[in-house]
């Protein structure tokens, strides 16, 4: 049985990273990941930021399945108290405050590290990726050479792409040398500009990417580094990777910055890719699938029995898995604080259709992404698909306020 | 109880007691207060103070809890019914002007402009920059309100030199190195006092030895698997329908039903851009 590793991104856009189109070249070592890689071309995440994401990922459910409660709700199943319970060691290392210990996320963890007690500054609020490798790196050499060794499951989550992009030097020059802010500029431009979702001018929205490029390049970084450290301990060929963000990022896309309570592709598309030494060899899967598979996918890793409490299905083995359609859920909130007038906005996508529902205004879109991958051509009035996908997430969303 | 736990027991009672004999040597009963929020640690605390005070004949210091508006009713419950029975005059503190602005309901909203000139200063002293915010358990305003704020002035308003309190070494990597006297500095609307832990060396395990051994209270939420209790909003029961005591206490967390340190979550949620 081999180990099975979850390696979640913060804020990664899928279509930022080279083995998915990207001509920048910001992501060598992950491109190069790619013949030992299934690599999953549709991946949905199931809300467009970190809290609303990850209840796909780590308990295969909904956001906004119990009440808009900001802690993880006691009746959600996490992937890690099934797998603890099974025998097999479970870890976690990050630093998303969303995903801490107070909000409820210290469940069925053997070893939970969650960095809240570290000091940050405010240029860099978050543990580096070399800094969470290091934790990491101590963990698994003890665990690999202690005498009670068990299949392990570990997950560990990189911030570095997530605002407010104050990359250092380095990695500046690695995407543009001519940029010449001081940290105290960077951050600045966060404060103004990005915190306060000001659209800005051409010149500065460009400068703006290239921050967010020179955080990607540091985040290969950091992924090579632990690929190097898991080869050191010999635990490549022991051990599946999946490698996933919990969403993207925007970049006026759709008139706004950062990720909010919206549904489009920048911030919904993310990567997925499973590294697996022996087994895999390059194949590209185009099925439309969610997050919420994710945990199903890692009890399918260990061969151990379906949760029932999951709500997705494993990817694994790819011919297996049939098409549904996809949901995703949120606050429609713009802007970060939450207020508590915030209603939901909720999307559903089958194929290449996709509709958004937001309830704020009762506003419907629907987009062909085939032909409109930019999501500006709303057909909502004129598909002969709106009924149905209408019905759809109407029922859906009335669940919801039930709830 | 084996005889080897009876004796550690002991041993630490012991130790605590020490620590409140010092501190009635250095301060006078009526200059100082015993915070008590109900749950374990501050009612095996409050216990200690009291068998001192009963041993040496000093008058118990002013007993006081703190209302933050989210608790749970079986604690209330709990203070009322062992306040009668040790016969403590207990003084319940609340931030009445917070409860008047939102109507004494969690998720209302609170207007800045609405509060006291006190609870005004306050938001300004921990830099709270808003016309608002929501009144919930664990918001950095309203908790600073809710429980700082009228513990200062509690403080101010009565002259207290000193609090005993009930914190724990083994409650966070942070108190690794606290000290069992601790001077906190004066500042604006901030009295200087002493703040002393005699149970800094208890574990959690020890404590409910020692609850054992003296068949000191509880609150029933412990028996239903709660291991650490505060806000109702904010804390969840470790392992639903087990004791805690019965709690694989030393590899589970304690705090993991409850916010682990609320402060700092807060900040980095600031820094992240995203209160």
């Amino acid at each position: 049985m081999k180990n099975v590793i979850l390696l979640t991104l913060d804020t990664l856009r899928k279509d930022i990273l080279g083995c998915y189109g990207d001509e920048n070249g910001l992501t060598p070592f992950f491109d190069s990941l790619e013949d030992k890689c299934i690599r999953f071309t549709r991946a949905q995440s199931v809300g467009p930021y970190t809290q609303a994401s990850f209840p796909g990922i780590l308990t295969s459910s909904y956001y906004l399945e119990y009440g808009k409660e900001k802690k993880l709700s006691p009746k959600r199943t996490l992937i890690s108290e099934v797998l603890q319970k099974a025998g097999i060691m479970t870890a976690g290392f990050h630093s998303n405050p969303y995903l801490s210990d107070y909000f409820g996320w210290n469940r069925g963890w053997d070893v939970f590290y969650d960095s809240m007690d570290e000091d940050v500054s405010p240029e860099v609020p978050y543990l580096k990726g070399n800094e969470i490798n290091s934790k990491v790196g101590e963990w698994l050499s003890s665990h690999t050479r202690g005498r009670e060794y068990r299949p392990f499951f570990l997950w560990l989550h990189y911030m570095d792409v997530h605002e407010p992009y104050i990359p250092e030097r380095k990695y500046i020059d690695m995407v543009d040398p001519s940029i010449n802010l001081t940290r105290n500029e960077m951050f600045n431009l966060f404060k103004n500009v990005v915190l306060k979702r000001d659209m800005p001018d051409e010149k500065t929205l460009k400068l703006l990417k290239k921050l967010y490029h020179a955080h990607v390049r540091e985040i290969d970084g950091y992924t090579k580094d632990f690929f190097d450290l898991l080869g050191e301990l010999n635990l490549l060929r022991d051990s599946v990777v999946v490698i996933t963000s919990d969403h993207g990022d925007e970049f006026g896309e759709h008139g706004g910055l950062s990720h909010d309570g919206k549904m489009y592709s920048e911030l919904i598309d993310v990567p997925l890719l499973v590294y697996d030494y022996d087994r895999a060899r390059g194949e590209v899967h185009n099925a439309l699938l969610s997050t919420v598979d994710i945990p199903p996918t890692i009890i399918h890793l260990f061969g151990l029995e379906p949760v029932r409490d999951f709500e997705g299905r494993s990817l694994l083995p790819p011919g297996d898995y049939a098409e549904k359609g996809c949901f995703g859920e949120a606050i429609g909130k713009i802007g970060h604080k939450e207020k508590d007038t915030d209603k939901p906005v909720y999307f559903y996508r089958v194929n290449d259709l996709k509709t958004i529902y937001r309830e704020s205004g009762n506003i419907w879109e629907m987009y062909n992404l085939k032909e409109d991958p930019k999501e500006v051509k709303n057909i909502i009035d004129t598909s002969s698909e709106a009924r149905h996908m209408k019905e759809k997430l109407r029922s859906r969303a009335e669940r919801r306020a039930r709830e | 109880m084996n005889e080897e736990v009876k004796k550690g027991c002991t041993e630490l009672v012991e130790k605590s007691k020490a620590v409140v004999r010092e501190a009635f040597e250095k301060f006078k009963s009526s200059e100082m207060a015993v915070t008590w929020t109900g749950g374990k640690d501050s009612t095996t605390n409050l216990w200690i103070v009291r068998q001192v005070c009963l041993e040496d004949n000093i008058d118990l210091p002013q007993v006081i809890t703190i209302d933050e508006g989210d608790a749970f009713t079986e604690i209330t419950d709990f203070l009322i019914r062992i306040s009668k029975k040790w016969n403590i005059d207990l003084e319940w503190l609340c931030n009445f002007d917070v409860l008047r602005c939102c109507q004494s309901h969690l998720g209302n909203t609170v207007k800045v402009k609405d509060l006291n000139e006190r609870n005004q200063a306050e938001l300004k002293r921990i830099g709270f920059e808003e016309d608002s915010f929501t009144f919930e358990a664990e918001s950095y305003a309203g908790n600073h309100l809710m429980k700082t704020v009228v513990l200062n002035q509690f403080i101010q308003e009565n002259n207290i030199k000193a609090l005993s309190m009930a914190l724990r070494r083994d409650e966070q990597a942070a108190r690794k190195h606290d000290e069992y006297f601790t001077k906190k500095e004066g500042g604006h609307l901030m009295p200087e006092h002493t703040r002393i832990s005699p149970i800094l060396h208890f574990s959690e395990r020890d404590i409910w030895n020692n609850i054992r051994l003296h068949n000191i209270p509880y609150c029933s939420l412990y028996e239903i698997g709660y291991r650490s209790l505060g806000a109702r909003a904010t804390s969840n029961p470790m392992a639903v329908g087990v004791p805690a005591w019965e709690q694989d206490l030393e590899h589970t967390p304690e705090r993991a039903g409850r916010r682990q340190d609320k402060e700092k979550t807060m900040d980095r949620l600031r820094k992240l851009g995203y209160m």
